[in-house]
């Protein structure tokens, strides 16, 4: 039986929310509400409706309802039924509290007004056609859950299939296997002898020959994370105790303890659905950090995205535009890392054209864990492979497969982000960790089981049940419990002697946890199907003994049979651009003008609307950033944390991405991202030896030279690594960046982003941006790089094309070793970024409060953005001293006013200022 | 004989951690206690000198803040629940919405944000109530602390019945940062045992600020 419990303010007095809502939407008489679903078991008794109503309207000026079908005028907008609704659980939990037996929850919003807008203005802005439905007659539930059945594996005779037929077969079905990769199935089944393959193995290789899983492309180009890896191994680093071959990198701390550093982007599902791809991404990369060595905690976390300009509409019809991502971005970001409960170390929001069809969404994490624990784990023959977490639903598979699944079977072709399911196995695998529970573990992230339990049981062969993974429906066909994308779920490899010990702590947690199989000294990948093989069987099984029952089999697979090579591709150099334009000569009212709109940009603007509602200091281990200021909340050009208990060390993270420097010259913004970084992380007090760093490439696949351009930034970046000593030790590819659209291909420029991760033993000795006394100097120091090409001031004057500045590496060296050694001349310093010099001053005035008397000024010495460089506060007596390698400019001095005056006149004007603190807002909310 | 202290955790807790440190800085033997523990009858809420619900999101904030962690103190551990109050109870954030939801403060509310939204502010200043003499607020009064603030639902609304609560904290003026009546931060029951804020002191730069209330609960105990 199914009832509906309206939730709503009582008298229609809305709360601020839908207020503002009804404001933005010029709707005066706008309501909002949510309806419960809730389907029980048999017939609850009036009494027992009474109790579930009374605890939904728990809350001051609220007014419950209960069985009232959707009023005429209403619109309400539900998850479709494949897509589980996270509260179903809370709404089960209540009802058991409440001593009343429910089944499922559902939950909708209902909109009202006598407005005939409301219907459009709901479809525009507050609905997705890819998981939600709309409503505007009461809809009418058999029931809440998710609906599945379990088919049998299709079967295919692969022997006498010609080119034709295997090729077809390949692309069959939504799976993406070519002609080459289907000739290796083939190999397979003639191996093995079989009368046939099974869709389970061919959905199970397409996934593990993915360039997602299998990164065809980097090594179809030579084996480019290979060339990244034996950098980083020349170099020989002592921090490092992980790299590239874990969930994420691992850098040692002090006292026994290390750092995991993980940034990951979620872009194709970003472009679908804002909300849910954004909740997926910083989910993902902090299941990373858990599942990385034996398990780390996470202890920051960092959020990049790049859009499309929000005024201008989706390139795809149907899909949402730039302002509705990010308005999406904002409140996935927030739901997810405040829940989590780990702290916002840094956010951007960029909107660049070429973003604008699939956008650049990268989530980043850092965590703490033992060195004890750093490595990453093997399991032993006789484990158990246990899976935890969240359910398993029909979700996040291949896109086109799941809307072909028909009728009966519930989908979603995006996954859906639940945060509280982990949040409660984050502590209980610190627990396991510490408790000695665990041989391995892994997350269960793209491409779903198949992935973690092929990618963890290498080591030594592994067997699984599909039949023991609890799932969201009544059943599913065994490839699609292999490849759900569901997320909250990780897997561990626990010792029988352990397993009763694990399963106490997960109960005590509350994590819901099945043992699904076992890890076997067999070096197969093995995967069947038998409802009648329990999970207490199967721990009371032989650890050495596949079951001799296996139901149905998907497959039963050597891992020796699964690799397959990749065809070599050659690549020439790619080209260069030449020729730097100049800046134009312009007066103090043209200066103060272009400074208006630099700091009214996005890269330069407050972006306090989206970052104020991220927490930044859950955990208590907050020591700076990611704002600053007594006058206004600037964001600083680092983060640092003092993550050990009783210990003043410090965790030092900033980052750095220029899109429009990437559009110029790929190769040589690779090295000025990267000089740039580390130069930012130097200024802030770390040694060079104690950065590393983690990559990021978002690559098109359809735009001229994209190749050349991948091969180029890797061996930059390759050769950066060895010239410094700094390691990356972590990274993702993602080389899928060119979108078909209603306009043609939109491919986003060539790039990558790289966020450096730095230590020192105490805190105190970082430096600050926060300016200290009226009467100091402000002085730039550093590499110069007047290029206007990537600047924002050159965009604002259309110099956007030409050939940006080439460091010399000998020259970055001598900047920092000098900047090293003068650190103790600093009051004060701040990273030279976007809107370069009149940038860091507009930000320091409102930051401080405190105002600038420029010695002189040009539109280059404002404006370029010397980005291995910054400004820094010097007392008088002390800018002789500062020594020559640092390049030292004196730009003027800091006075008790508020401005910059060039002259006597402000150029800081009051427009400037409003830009700077409304732009943001004004452009996406 | 150290002051022991309960610190309930719930599934969706997340500030468990710093709340612990905090206590055992100021001397106090602070322990969990898991919500499966509880409703096992393996563990009791009420075993302790001090009940504390640190801040998070339990159950997700599902069916509203507080929602489901206030029906199981309501219900399962109502006796339990009763008996902590009648000693130092501390909520912070989530765990003064569910202090709310669970009784102890009449029949105030904590709403929805003005803004619409969450509010992150790292250096929000709080002026304790010179009038309250609640043992968390020994010797503080009149004092502004700043520590941060992270919430979306804080927003006190007073209730319409007789006060039932007295004001511990108020923001300072024109800082407000959810829209609180009368800028009020942090309130106490009558009898000044219950003491429930929104805003974080354990996460506080300034050890003093940091410990200051939970050196406070621990004294009254000893």
């Amino acid at each position: 039986m199914i009832h509906k419990f309206s939730v709503r303010s009582a008298g229609g007095t809305a709360e601020p929310d839908i207020r503002e809502l009804g404001r933005s939407w010029e709707l005066d008489d706008l309501q909002l509400w949510r309806d419960y679903y809730v389907e029980f078991d048999g017939t609850p008794d009036p009494a027992a409706l009474a109790q579930v109503a009374a605890v939904l309207g728990d809350q001051l000026d609220v007014e419950v309802s209960v069985d009232q079908p959707l009023e005429p005028g209403a619109v309400q907008v539900a998850y479709k039924r494949g897509v589980v609704d996270n509260e179903s659980d809370s709404i089960i939990t209540v009802c058991a509290l409440l001593g009343v037996k429910a089944r499922a929850g559902k939950v909708a919003t209902t909109y009202r007004s006598e407005s005939p807008r409301l219907r459009d203005l709901v479809v525009s802005t507050r609905f997705n056609a890819t998981i939600e439905e709309l409503h505007d007659e009461e809809p009418q539930y058999d029931t809440l859950v998710p609906q599945g059945h379990y088919e049998s594996a299709a079967r295919y005779d692969l022997r006498g299939l010609d080119d034709t037929a295997l090729a077809e077969l390949g692309k069959a079905d939504g799976r993406n296997l070519s002609l080459a990769q289907m000739k290796h199935v083939q190999h397979v089944q003639v191996t093995l002898g079989d009368e046939f393959v099974t869709d389970v193995l061919l959905e199970a290789l397409d996934a593990r020959w993915s360039d997602h899983c299998a990164h065809t492309t980097w090594k179809s180009l030579g084996s480019l994370l290979s060339r990244l890896v034996r950098a980083a191994e020349d170099v020989a680093n002592p921090n490092v105790l992980s790299m590239f071959h874990d969930n994420a990198g691992v850098w040692d701390f002090y006292d026994g303890h290390a750092l995991a550093i993980k940034a990951e982007t979620h872009n194709g599902p970003s472009a679908i659905s804002g909300y849910f791809g954004q909740l997926t991404k910083l989910g993902g990369v902090l299941r990373d950090i858990l599942g990385t060595g034996l398990s780390a905690d996470p202890i920051g976390s960092f959020e990049y995205t790049a859009l499309g300009e929000p005024e201008a509409p989706a390139p795809i019809k149907g899909r949402p535009d730039a302002r509705r991502l990010a308005g999406e971005t904002i409140r996935a970001i927030k739901e997810y890392g405040n829940t989590f409960g780990v702290p916002m170390m840094s956010s951007r929001m960029t909107f660049h054209p070429a973003y604008r069809a699939k956008p650049f969404a990268l989530g980043g994490s850092i965590g703490l864990l033992p060195v004890s624990a750093a490595q990453r784990g093997t399991p032993r023959p006789g484990d158990f492979v246990v899976l935890i977490g969240g359910l398993t639903g029909n979700e996040g598979i291949h896109g086109a497969s799941a809307s072909s699944a028909g009728a009966t079977m519930d989908t979603a072709s995006v996954q859906i982000g639940a945060p509280l399911e982990q949040v409660k196995f984050r502590k209980a695998l610190i627990e396991l960790r510490e408790e000695g529970c665990l041989s391995a573990l892994t997350d269960v992230g793209g491409a779903g089981l198949n992935s973690a339990v092929g990618e963890i049981g290498e080591a030594c062969g592994v067997w699984i049940n599909t039949a023991l993974v609890p799932l969201k429906t009544a059943a599913l066909p065994m490839w699609r419990i292999l490849l759900s994308e569901s997320q909250e779920r990780m897997l561990l490899a626990v010792p029988p002697e352990h397993q009763e010990r694990a399963k106490k702590i997960l109960d005590r947690h509350m994590v819901r946890s099945t043992v699904i199989g076992r890890f076997a000294d067999t070096g197969r990948y093995h995967v069947f199907h038998a409802p009648d093989l329990t999970e207490e069987a199967l721990i009371a099984g032989s650890p050495d003994e596949v079951p001799a029952h296996q139901g149905e089999v998907g497959f039963d697979v050597s891992y020796e049979l699964l690799d397959i090579e990749v065809e070599r591709q050659e690549v020439g150099p790619p080209p260069r651009p030449s020729g730097v334009p100049s800046w134009p000569a312009l007066g103090s009212a043209e200066l103060a003008g272009l400074l208006e709109q630099v700091v009214s940009d996005a890269e330069v603007a407050s972006q306090h609307h989206a970052d104020s509602q991220y927490d930044s200091t859950v955990q208590g281990n907050t020591w700076y950033g990611p704002h600053y200021g007594t006058e206004h909340s600037v964001r600083t050009a680092y983060w640092a944390g003092t993550p050990v208990a009783g210990s003043p060390a410090a965790a030092v993270v900033n980052t750095a991405f220029n899109p429009w420097m990437f559009d110029a010259d790929p190769v040589a913004a690779t090295r000025q991202m990267f000089c740039a970084a580390l130069a930012g992380q130097v200024l802030a007090g770390v040694a060079v030896q104690d950065v590393c760093m983690c990559d990021n490439f978002y690559t098109p696949h359809l735009s001229e030279n994209w190749r050349e351009w991948l091969v180029g930034m890797v061996d930059e970046l390759a050769g950066l690594v060895r010239h410094f000593g700094v390691p990356l030790i972590s990274g993702k590819d993602s080389s899928a960046g060119s979108v078909h659209t209603d306009e043609g291909i939109v491919s986003v420029p060539p790039a990558v982003f790289l966020s450096a991760l730095g230590k020192v033993p105490h805190r105190d000795g970082l430096l600050r941006e926060q300016w200290t006394a009226p009467g100091n100097v402000l002085v730039r120091i550093g590499l110069s790089t007047p290029s206007p090409v990537g600047t924002v001031a050159g965009r604002k004057l259309g110099l956007t094309t030409g050939a940006l500045d080439d460091l010399a590496l000998s020259d970055v060296d001598s900047y920092l070793a000098a900047l090293a050694a003068s650190r103790n001349l600093l009051r004060s310093g701040a990273r030279i970024g976007a809107g370069g010099v009149a940038g860091a001053l507009a930000q320091g005035v409102l930051a401080s409060g405190t105002g600038v008397l420029l010695e002189s000024a040009s539109a280059e010495s404002l404006f370029a953005e010397h980005r291995v460089g910054a400004v820094v506060e010097v007392s008088p007596d002390d800018v002789g001293r500062l020594p020559a390698e640092l390049n030292p400019v004196v730009v003027g001095t800091l006075s008790p006013g508020a401005g910059i005056l060039l002259e006597g006149t402000d150029l800081f004007t009051p427009a400037a200022r409003d830009g700077w603190l409304n732009s943001f807002t004004a452009r996406i909310a | 004989m150290k002051p022991t202290v309960n610190v309930l955790y719930l599934p969706g807790t997340n500030c468990q951690e710093e709340t612990l440190a905090a206590f055992a800085a100021v001397g106090a033997t602070p322990r969990l206690r898991f919500a499966a523990d509880l409703l096992a009858g393996d563990e009791r809420l009420d075993d302790a000198d001090i009940l504390c619900i640190p801040g998070g999101f339990s159950f997700g904030d599902h069916l509203g803040a507080g929602a489901v962690a206030g029906a199981l103190l309501r219900s399962h551990l109502a006796d339990q629940f009763e008996t902590c109050r009648t000693r130092p109870l501390l909520g912070i954030c989530n765990g003064f919405q569910i202090a709310v939801r669970g009784g102890c403060f009449g029949n105030v509310g904590l709403k929805v944000n003005t803004s619409g939204t969450f509010r992150n502010e790292e250096n929000q200043r709080h002026v304790v109530d010179e009038e309250n003499d609640s043992p968390w607020l020994a010797g503080l009064g009149g004092q502004t602390l700043v520590f941060p603030c992270a919430h979306g639902e804080g927003r006190f609304h007073p209730g319409s019945e007789g006060a039932s609560y007295r004001v511990a904290l108020r923001y300072e003026k024109e800082s407000n940062p959810d829209g609180s009546f009368a800028d009020v931060a942090g309130i106490t029951s009558l009898d000044g045992l219950s003491f429930g804020l929104m805003d974080h002191p354990e996460r506080a730069v300034d050890p003093e600020v940091r410990l200051a209330f939970f050196e406070n609960g621990v004294r009254a105990v000893r």
